[in-house]
């Protein structure tokens, strides 16, 4: 540690200087930055701001609802949103056997259903992957060689 | 550094290729000296190095406005002088307190501040040198500590070298007896 010449008593850190160096050279290069940021405004648009600003306060903002039916409006909607339950309890609730395989293949083709691949496996044991009847329907050899070709990622195969 | 030096450092300054290698050159001859004038000024480390930064920032940007009217260094020491007044004037207007309140205040963190190893005397220097005004403060600690002659004295802080030991031996006077009042109060 470097203490002044005469005895002030004061002293600094430790590679302070240098430290010193890093940093104001650091603001030196932001000095090369350009002042302006590039945005403009339209001609006077500061003086005619407080004109704007006083002619919509005088504007009085009427209300589609006022505040006195509010309430009533309210408990109308409270009242329609019990009954609605009070009644949908007593259907029969839809289970997934009730949905048809066409609406469930729509479903997942939209995009609705939010898993990827990885998230549906943890849903499946080894044997569900030996029960799927992949068969010769859907695609040929040679579609699939050519799938694996292009969509599998060697090095992690060889990584493996 | 002679005038030829200064010249040459003065001219690869201004000048759109060689100025940031010329740049380096002047803050790597001239950090430590600025550094203490302003730190006998602020007294805390941190406070010190804005300063100190703040002085390098204004030489750059100003650097092609120097006419040479005076030596290199002593522009630079006059922007350190200016810029340690008005960062403690600033300081003390953000904390809403007294120039007077803010310099005792500061003198009171060095007892225990890590980067002052000063003993009880060295404190009580700072003491009496934190009574001085401004001006005179600034005279003192670039006379006493920086070394500076009048004449130097004169030609950064643009004063007569009368004007200036006359305040340099008013200086020393109240720190004198300030110290002596308080070896009184003490016994």
């Amino acid at each position: 540690m470097k203490k002044d010449s005469k005895t002030s008593g004061l002293k600094i850190p430790k590679n302070y200087f240098n430290d010193f160096e890093a940093q104001l050279f650091a603001r030196i290069e932001a000095e090369k930055f350009p002042k302006s940021t590039g945005f403009s405004v339209p001609e006077d648009y500061f003086s005619k701001f407080d004109d704007t600003i006083t002619l919509k306060e005088r504007v009085k903002v009427i209300s589609l609802f006022p505040k006195k039916y509010t309430a009533h409006a309210a408990a109308i909607a409270a009242i329609l949103i019990v009954g609605a339950m009070f009644f949908s309890t007593s259907q029969q609730t839809a289970s997934l056997d009730s949905i048809q395989i066409s609406l469930i293949e729509k479903y997942i083709d939209e995009g609705n259903l939010n898993m990827d691949l990885f998230d549906l496996t943890t849903y499946l044991e080894p044997e569900d992957f030996t029960n799927i009847d992949i068969g010769s329907r859907y695609f040929t050899e040679t579609t699939l060689e050519n799938y694996l070709l292009e969509n599998t990622d060697e090095e992690l195969l060889l990584d493996d | 550094m002679d005038v030829t030096e200064e010249q040459e450092l003065i001219m690869a300054l201004q000048s759109e290729t060689d100025k940031e290698a010329a740049f380096r050159e002047l803050v790597s001859q001239y950090k430590e000296r600025l550094y203490w004038q302003i730190r006998n000024m602020v007294l805390d480390h941190e406070d010190a190095d804005d300063v100190l930064q703040n002085t390098f920032i204004k030489v750059f940007r100003n650097i092609n406005s120097f006419k040479g009217e005076s030596k290199l260094h002593t522009w630079m020491y006059r922007i350190a002088a200016n810029e340690s007044i008005t960062f403690l004037n600033q300081k003390a207007k953000r904390n809403n307190v007294s120039i007077d309140n803010m310099k005792d205040d500061a003198v009171r963190k060095l007892e225990s501040d890590v980067y002052f190893e000063g003993d009880q005397v060295q404190l009580q220097f700072q003491k009496a040198i934190a009574t001085l005004p401004e001006r005179q403060r600034l005279i003192f600690t670039m006379k006493y500590f920086g070394d500076h002659t009048f004449e130097e004295l004169s030609a950064i802080l643009e004063t007569s070298v009368g004007g200036l030991k006359s305040s340099y031996h008013i200086a020393v006077k109240k720190i004198t007896q300030f110290i002596k009042s308080q070896n009184e109060t003490i016994h």
